[in-house]
């Protein structure tokens, strides 16, 4: 992974000297800088830059545009809606500009090295021969191994919110693709971000490759025997505890309960920072079936973006495939405290600030009837009561058909109350289960974590062992818990990393990665899955399953016999076969666990919201690398949050309105407070978040992570006590200085528009004037306005009018089989990512670091275009993944020199990278951009252990190289070859992308367009499906359905303050 | 003032005109021809295996067939480099103290792999598949040269994308029916060496290699052997499947339908119909080979 990436100390300081200092943390100003002349690039490198010479707008201003604009209005950023100088000169230029490199030494001298190992290999590389290379078959070969096809794998992503059930390509038994399962249940195929992250995690060179005692080499088996002494000495287990990560393992689980039988003594604390106090961690589990919700109500439940959120991949394909077709839709209200994509799908959104929520769904609760609760009092707007009112009538016109969903990080109240709202409307039982939890040993973390503590600086812990835990990194900041460690009489920590724990621990085990080790795991609905390994562990890891069973009878049992012990009691019938079957299917057959009757009757307190005018600081796992568990995953790293866009970095994250009110702008430094504990963070503003308060993301700030994820962001555990571990009131103050973050929403645009004589007002991105008209991106239109008008997305379009005669070049003429085409679904799409990372792992794409995302020069093949809608305040957004078009007519072709991007006869446009020179044509030609070009050597070629992940079926593409989306070639050409061996048609379904092979919701479809009975073509004939752009006449090959939403007519008529125009 | 040039710097200019042309001529052919040359192709030549093996005598002296070896060439990309086990098979029993496979035992011994040279190497932006070429009719010769007669391995062909677009852009040129695939001595169809050929129960879904039969001997005449094991392995091409049991010694009547060829060219442009091959378009785009 690149290590071009800068951390927040380096931007904050000044040992550079202004010019430079200004320069680098200040893109934009850099930006406008290079365009105001042609000399200004040397001079900006001696010199302060000149602040832009307007002031950029005040947010009264912006509304104020907003009140004027006519029509629906689209936005991807605030700059952009403000039409800020710095937005103008952003879109001036493709590729935003780039003097840093240059300037920057840490950049230079990653880039120098870069150089010297490229240089070393490239040399004349035309001319020259190949290096002679050398074969090294096996000794005995594996009998089912036919090198060249690979083999899958049934197994699991164990993760607190429950486990994911996993299909792993593997090619020589190396995993290179980690999959949903498609014949689970559960996720039928899907994934998400973390699972496909795993792989490169396994991968990760930064892992820790050796026991260490106090930094010095040891072998495991001394570990070994120094706990069983101590154990052994201890009679009881008394000092002895283990801290570990939330226990999902069955296995696990029982084997702590037998530890805890012959040394009763012994503690088990288990932690999970970003599971502590929520229902991750309770007795019980809620289980939703959203197929059968007409109503859907989220109290701050982010349940479409990501398996943050437990039950992720069933939740959002209910959703989603209730939003295919305009007959059946549901409606879905979002009350939360951050904006998430939930709340930007929804029908009707209301941002609340996080301590207001119970007093909300309390009121709420009253409202549809439930017996005994008493909301507290408190002075909701106009607004807000007439989104309870309306609210409340349509849950009751819908009872037992709707479903009430708590978030997770909300007081334990709102869980409750949602529990008793759903009893109350009859939905238990129908659209809601409950059940026992999935996670075998619930516990209340925060006390076992205060008790911990108390009883490190009381002197009681004579063994601390750590199982995949990272205390020192994430305790509760005022547990001390640095302090209290150094207490223990002897330290030991499991973990992938010499991590902030590792570091400072006596012993140190390199922990076996879960595709490397035996282990169990239940899913959403109770499942058990087995967690199988793919591999040996690369660097003699080990598994807690280990570490427990040293203390039993058989201290050596592996983790696969332990596995299989505890499942006897679930196989049923004869155990061999039943096993070879679990394995084979990843699942063990009627494990599901049963569910009771009905939720408790609600009996708890409501709390107070806060003053409206305090600063409520609200904490949240990040949605890319969760709790700094994937810190030095580069794949997640750089993938851009849903609805802001930021990555390598977490920001205070803040309304417009409190940008004003604080007197900062985005990338200024600011200091968080929380009851004196301090931290400095980046400003970024997310449109919809509630006023008065900051969300922040955990899992940054990681000093020892590794070479990805070391320094990037800030550590937001340092302000986080263990009393209110998701929302606290603080305060918030500017301080000096900027801090530059990577923020993807503004690259990828042009000016085409003015060109094209747009709407002219001003606002020439893409997004906006071509946003509008007849050129409609965003085509959408609501349940009553389809229903007069079923032909919305085309009419009034130049859609059809596609006349093969207008194009100056001859048109392609396809006599094959096969016209590949897909089809994205704007209804579905909750720009969850789980795509792009799919499309990371296939075609081996390039993490660039941070200092070229900010230049725009990240890789990704794919990515999701978040649009906004209407007010700032309160707006509504689009996802819409934007990849290669595959145009028919493709602007691109026509200008390549080389011809290294030529049309293949089945319509694709395929580029031929060793023929690429690099000219970037073809990108400036694009109307989509979606063309990526490796400016510096980005893949890596050197590190060992990255060299076993990559797909063999794809080229690692060198500098200076143009790349793009290429409706996964590699697959379609394995499936041709299939079928024309097998002398067949190709079956409509069995090429599937790595992009709709990861859709949680199915929102991509691919397949023949010439096969009428085709899904594909199906939906391209669809009356809402429309094409991108379509008057350019590129005849793209990817097509869109416009979305169909399902407003409340009450709410509609009482349009909220700052509202947009209706178009 | 006098001339600085003479009349005959006249002359002088136009020829270093000319000899500079015929240079930078000379240069661009030089540098054609030398990126064709085996120098940097390898073709021909021999690497130093860490064993001397001899496909010569294992293929040609022995009968070993290709697939012994190459275990996964109709089902992979990959032919397949024999494991160490392979060789183990026989040479636990033979050749027991021979000097020269001291890196076998050893190979076998210590468990790690015997350092093959690589000696049909393409570059890694293209990408060759074994089993989609075997099973449409290029015989291992074909590519690979014949390997029967090469007591070292060697490359019979450049492997440049010249010498790949040859055959793509038209390749009647090389079919070959799909059961002399493994046949190193196999010629080219003439009118002395006819080849007979017929499709039957051509149906989608069954590999076009299983329904096309080829024959070297003339059905017509040849002896009752190939007719009845024709019988026997397809019943369906019997028109009394009751009495299949008694045919044996009955001579089975030919299916009309055998065509006899007496050149490449007939005999290709049957098989690339039968064996539904692609047509050049397809078969040159750029995705075929580069991913």
């Amino acid at each position: 992974m690149s290590s071009l990436m800068d951390k927040p100390e380096s931007t904050t300081s000044n040992t550079m000297g202004s010019g430079v200092d200004q320069f680098e943390n200040n893109p934009q100003a850099a930006v406008a800088a290079q365009d105001s002349g042609p000399d200004s690039r040397q001079n900006s490198r001696l010199e302060p830059v000149q602040e832009p010479m307007q002031e950029p707008m005040t947010l009264v201003q912006v509304r104020e545009k907003l009140k004027n604009a006519k029509g629906k209005r689209y936005w991807r950023s605030v700059d952009e809606l403000a039409d800020t100088p710095e937005f103008q000169a952003a879109v001036e230029r493709e590729f935003p500009a780039s003097a840093q490199e240059w300037v920057d030494p840490v950049s230079r001298r990653g880039f120098m090295k870069l150089m010297g190992a490229s240089m070393a290999l490239a040399g004349l590389a035309g001319c020259t021969k190949q290096p002679e290379e050398t074969i090294y078959p096996y000794v005995k070969a594996p009998e089912d191994l036919i090198l060249g096809r690979p083999n899958y794998f049934a197994s699991a992503h164990p993760f607190v919110t429950g486990a994911i059930p996993t299909l792993v390509k593997a090619d020589s038994y190396r995993p290179i693709k980690v999959d949903g399962n498609p014949e689970h249940t559960y996720n039928q195929g899907s994934s998400d971000v973390f699972t496909q992250g795993t792989l490169l995690d396994l991968y990760d060179p930064d892992r820790s490759q050796k026991v260490l005692y106090d930094g010095e080499n040891r072998e495991y088996q001394e570990f070994a025997q120094a706990l069983q002494d101590a154990v052994s000495a201890s009679k009881d287990g008394t000092g002895i505890y283990f801290l570990s990560a939330t226990i999902t393992s069955p296995t696990l689980a029982r084997q702590w309960s037998e530890v805890q039988k012959a040394y009763p003594r012994a503690k088990l604390v288990q932690y999970d920072p970003a599971a502590v106090g929520t229902a991750l961690t309770g007795a019980t589990w809620t289980q939703y079936a959203l197929s059968g919700a007409d109503v859907i109500v989220s109290l701050d439940a982010d349940f479409l973006s990501g398996a943050t959120y437990p039950g992720f991949h069933k939740l959002v394909r209910d959703y989603a495939e209730r939003r295919k077709t305009p007959d059946n839709l549901n409606r879905v209200y979002a009350v939360e405290s951050s904006t998430t994509t939930t709340g930007m799908k929804a029908e009707h959104r209301l941002g609340l600030r996080a301590s207001e929520i119970p007093a909300f769904a309390a009121a709420l609760a009253a409202a549809v009837g439930v017996a005994g609760v008493s909301a507290p009092s408190y002075a909701w707007t106009g607004e807000q009561q007439n989104f309870l009112a309306a609210l409340a009538k349509d849950l009751k016109a819908n009872a037992g058909k709707s479903a009430v969903i708590p978030g997770l990080y909300q007081d334990a109240s709102v869980t409750a109350l949602a529990a008793a709202i759903n009893q109350a409307l009859g939905n238990v039982g129908k659209t809601v289960l409950i059940t026992q939890s999935i996670n075998p040993l619930p516990s209340d973390q925060i006390a076992d974590m205060k008790a911990l503590a108390a009883d490190l600086n009381a002197g009681k812990v004579d063994w601390l062992v750590m199982l995949n835990s990272n205390p020192i990194y994430n305790a509760p900041a005022d547990l001390e818990f640095a302090t209290a460690f150094n207490k223990a009489k002897v330290t030991a920590h499991l973990g992938l990393h010499v991590d902030e724990t590792g570091q400072i621990s006596n012993w140190h085990i390199p922990a076996a990665h879960m595709l490397e080790s035996w282990s169990d795991a239940r899913s959403y609905d109770g499942t058990i899955s087995i967690v199988q390994p793919l591999i040996d562990p690369l660097y003699g890891g080990k598994s807690a399953h280990q570490i427990l069973q040293l203390l039993l009878n058989e201290p050596l049992l592996s983790p696969y016999d332990a596995v299989r012990e505890t499942q006897k009691a679930n196989i049923k019938g004869d155990f061999e076969t039943g096993w070879r079957k679990a394995l084979h299917d990843g699942w063990i057959a009627d494990t599901a666990l049963p569910a009771t009757a009905s939720a408790a009757a609600f009996n708890g307190k409501v709390p107070t919201p806060s003053s409206k005018d305090a600063i409520e600081i609200i904490f949240r796992p990040d949605p890319n690398i969760y709790d700094g568990r994937f810190s030095n995953v580069g794949w997640l790293q750089e993938l851009p949050k849903p609805v802001i866009s930021l990555c390598w970095d977490n920001a205070a994250i803040i309304s417009g309105a409190t940008l004003t009110k604080l007197g900062v702008e985005e990338e200024d430094i600011v200091e968080l407070t929380v009851n004196g504990r301090k931290v400095k963070a980046p400003v970024v503003v997310s449109p919809g978040h509630p006023d008065n308060s900051v969300t922040v993301y955990l899992g940054y700030g990681r000093s020892y992570a590794g070479r990805v994820g070391s320094g990037a962001g800030f550590n937001a555990y340092l302000i986080r006590a263990s009393d209110a571990p998701f929302y606290e009131t603080g305060s918030i103050r500017k301080v000096d200085g900027k801090w530059g973050v990577a923020i993807t929403k503004s690259h990828y645009q042009d000016h085409r528009s003015k060109l094209f004589g747009g709407q002219g007002n001003g606002n020439n991105s893409l997004e906006a004037d071509e946003a509008l008209g007849e050129r409609a991106i965003i085509r959408y239109a609501t349940l009553d306005q389809y229903k007069a008008d079923p032909g919305f997305a085309n009419e009034g379009f130049d859609r059809e009018k596609t006349n093969m005669s207008t194009s100056l070049f001859p048109n392609w003429t396809y006599t094959e089989a096969n016209a590949w085409g897909m089809s994205i679904d704007m209804a579905s799409c909750t720009g969850c990512n789980a795509c792009i990372v799919s499309c990371y792992a296939e075609n081996n794409i390039a993490v660039v670091g941070k200092q070229q995302v900010r230049i725009g020069r990240d890789m990704q093949w794919i990515r999701i275009d978040t649009y906004f809608e209407g007010d700032l305040a309160a707006p509504r957004a689009h996802f819409q993944p934007m990849t290669c078009q595959q145009c028919e007519n493709a602007p691109c072709e026509e200008v390549c020199p080389v011809g290294a991007t030529v049309h293949s006869p089945e319509g694709l446009n395929v580029m031929v990278y060793n023929r690429c020179v690099g000219t970037r044509y073809c990108s400036n030609n694009c109307p989509y951009k979606v063309r990526r070009f490796n400016f510096l050597l980005f893949s890596d070629y050197e590190t060992e252990s990255l060299k076993l992940m990559r797909n063999p079926d794809v080229t690692v593409r060198s500098r200076g190289v143009m790349e793009k989306c290429s409706y996964c070639i590699q697959r379609i050409q394995a499936v041709k070859i299939d079928a024309d061996k097998d002398n067949r048609a190709i079956k409509d379904g069995e090429i599937i992308t790595a992009c709709q092979q990861a859709c949680p919701t199915r929102a991509i479809t691919f397949g023949n367009l010439n096969d009428k009975n085709s899904k594909v073509a199906k939906l391209r004939a669809n009356e809402r499906s429309y094409q991108l752009l379509a008057d350019l006449n590129t005849r793209p090959r990817t097509t869109y359905v416009a979305a169909v939403i399902n407003p409340n007519s009450e709410l509609e008529e009482t349009p909220v303050e700052y509202a947009p125009v209706k178009g | 003032m006098a001339q600085i040039f003479d009349r005959s710097s006249n002359g002088l200019a136009r020829m270093s005109l000319v000899l500079t042309g015929l240079i930078v001529i000379a240069l661009g052919v030089t540098l054609d021809q030398l990126q064709r040359s085996p120098w940097v192709t390898r073709q021909g030549q021999r690497a130093e295996q860490p064993v001397p093996f001899s496909h010569k005598h294992h293929v040609a002296g022995l009968g070993l067939q290709c697939q012994y070896c190459h275990t996964t060439v109709e089902d992979s990309s990959y032919a397949g480099i024999p494991p160490t086990r392979t060789c183990m098979n026989c040479h636990a029993q033979i050749w027991t103290d021979a000097q020269i496979l001291e890196p076998v035992r050893q190979s076998w011994a210590t468990g790690q792999s015997i350092p093959w040279i690589r000696v049909h190497d393409l570059p890694d932006f293209a990408y060759f598949n074994h089993e989609i070429h075997v099973n449409k009719g290029i015989g291992c010769a074909t590519c690979h040269g014949r390997v029967d007669e090469m007591p070292l391995m060697y490359a019979q062909n450049t492997l440049q994308m010249e010498w790949c677009l040859n055959c793509h852009r038209n390749p009647a040129k090389n079919l070959r029916p799909t059961s002399e695939i493994y046949n190193m001595a196999w010629e080219k169809p003439s009118e002395d060496r006819p080849v007979w050929c017929s499709v039957k129960q051509e149906q989608e879904g069954i590999p076009t290699a299983q329904s096309v039969d080829c024959t070297t001997t003339d059905p017509t005449q040849s002896g009752p052997q190939v007719a009845m094991f024709q019988a026997a392995a397809e019943p369906g091409a019997s028109s009394e499947p009751g009495v299949l049991g008694e045919a044996a010694p009955v001579p089975v009547p030919i299916p009309a339908s055998y065509q006899k060829f007496t050149s490449q060219d007939q005999l290709g442009h049957f098989l690339l119909k039968a064996y539904k091959i692609r047509n050049p378009r397809d078969l040159t785009s750029c995705e075929v080979c580069h991913r």
